[in-house]
């Protein structure tokens, strides 16, 4: 073999091995689900404050999946996954919680922390703590924001979301769901940052502890808190 | 002899070479350590970074050995033609070869082991008869750590506290697929697994904050499976301690 005809075919698995971690690396970006991140709204009436609204439901079908419920309609789901708000606000949380539930595995998550006075609203009744016996889900927010390293403020927020045992009463989208039940809560945001959020009730079903299927998926049951 | 005199003489180079990188090797092996690995804040961490410094100083001759030969061949033995070269001198049929290097190896394997067995010893987390217990439990994808509070209570927490200077003992458990507790300060690091109970050792003996991280690939959001651990002055640990809340 020549010393040409080797340089050619050492080039030419160069360009081939990196068109394929290229070729990889842009199917797995697309592969993850892309939503419009909803966006907090400020409060006219409070300075400093706004309002998240997001939702939880037993299946798919009345939230960022279309009234299909998309690829997976049977599973569990947040409304939205990706969430905007402001740096250095007071976000104040509304979620309509519709999902039944059953006892924790954690007792850990029962209680309220990492708000504004670590309590939260329960259909108008302020607790710091729920019964770990009926929680349906929890919207748990941790980490640093980003990757990158460890700079900004560092956030964890734990809100257990007790189970909604009412009857049918309301459709949205296709789904048929009781009357929600109304969480509301209060945290404050630092600088800029990503932040990941998700539920730690283990609602997903399937492999070990019930942390697969809709828990480990994107687009169900866990998303970005972006503060800009 | 012309042979043998042109041999010696053309491995003066390799001799050089060798001992310039040992040099550089030694450097770095005594300072790199100090920015590469994670500040001590125990004496486990002191021992390891310790240990470090004296394997990558004991290994960098070898080391170096073995790139001045990569290179002395290189640029010595490098053949340009068609025909296969006649073979060089095989080191391997030399006593004096063999004998160095299987004395070599044996003395720096054995220098290994006494170091590790002190290094052991000398590690005084687990030798106290009271420890503070903190029970570790890792869940997709969040750290949780126990304590026993006033009369008994449970005592929850998302960062980990720590009195300095005090023996701790972690129960380390999972409730799901399998963890890393991964204290980096700390010099300590060991799987929690469902349904089991791992037990680790550690003192404390600075104050600061250091991490929490999990060093086993476990899920969608494994990489931000990290909190904050504080060390603090016995009085201000019982302090906080005493300020949380009893859980059921």
């Amino acid at each position: 073999m020549n010393h040409t005809k080797a340089i050619g075919i050492a080039l030419a698995s160069v360009l081939l091995g990196g068109g394929a971690l290229a070729l990889a690396g842009y199917s797995l970006a697309s592969a993850t689900p892309h939503q419009t991140a909803q966006k907090c709204v400020p409060n006219p009436t409070q300075a400093g404050h706004c309002t998240l609204t997001i939702s939880s439901y037993p299946d798919s079908l009345a939230g960022e999946h279309g009234t299909t419920g998309g690829a997976h309609p049977d599973w569990v789901s947040y409304m939205n996954q990706d969430l905007s708000v402001p740096t250095n606000t007071v976000i104040d949380v509304v979620v309509n919680q519709y999902d039944s539930g059953e006892k924790l595995n954690n007792i850990f998550f029962d209680q309220v922390m990492g708000t504004v006075g670590n309590v939260a609203t329960y259909d108008g009744v302020t607790m710091s703590k729920v019964s770990p016996d009926h929680v349906a889900h929890t919207f748990t927010l941790r980490g640093y924001p980003g990757i990158d390293g460890q700079s900004g403020k560092r956030l964890f927020v734990n809100v257990p979301l007790p189970a909604n045992e009412g009857d049918n009463a309301v459709k949205i989208g296709s789904g048929e769901y009781p009357k929600p039940l109304v969480v509301k809560f209060s945290f404050k945001t630092g600088s800029k940052g990503v932040y990941q959020w998700n539920c730690e009730y283990p609602c997903g079903s399937s492999r070990v502890g019930q942390f697969g299927f809709a828990m480990s998926s994107y687009g169900y049951m866990s998303g970005t808190l972006t503060v800009e | 002899m012309t042979n043998s005199n042109e041999n010696k003489k053309s491995l003066k180079s390799f001799y050089w070479l060798w001992a310039i990188l040992t040099v550089l090797g030694v450097a770095a092996s005594l300072y790199a350590p100090g920015y590469l690995m994670p500040k001590s804040m125990s004496q486990s961490m002191h021992l390891s970074i310790l240990t470090m410094v004296v394997f990558s100083v004991a290994a960098a001759p070898v080391a170096a050995g073995v790139y001045a030969a990569a290179l002395y061949i290189l640029r010595n033995w490098t053949h340009k033609g068609e025909t296969v070269p006649a073979a060089g001198p095989a080191f391997r049929e030399s006593g004096k070869v063999v004998i160095t290097w299987t004395l070599t190896s044996i003395l720096l394997t054995v220098f290994l082991l006494i170091w590790g067995l002190g290094a052991l010893a000398a590690d005084g987390a687990g030798s106290s008869s009271n420890p503070l217990v903190v029970k570790v439990v890792g869940q997709q994808w969040v750290w949780s750590f126990e304590y026993q509070g006033a009369n008994g209570a449970t005592v929850m927490s998302h960062d980990l506290y720590l009195p300095k200077g005090r023996d701790v003992q972690f129960h380390i458990t999972s409730l799901d697929v399998t963890h890393g507790f991964w204290l980096p300060q700390m010099g300590i690091q060991v799987d929690a697994n469902d349904e089991t109970i791992t037990d680790l050792r550690v003192t404390p003996n600075k104050l600061g904050t250091f991490d929490v991280r999990c060093t086993q690939f476990c899920g969608l959001n494994h990489a931000f499976m990290v909190t904050q651990g504080h060390v603090l002055t016995p009085s201000a640990f019982t302090t906080w301690l005493n300020a949380q809340p009893a859980r059921s």
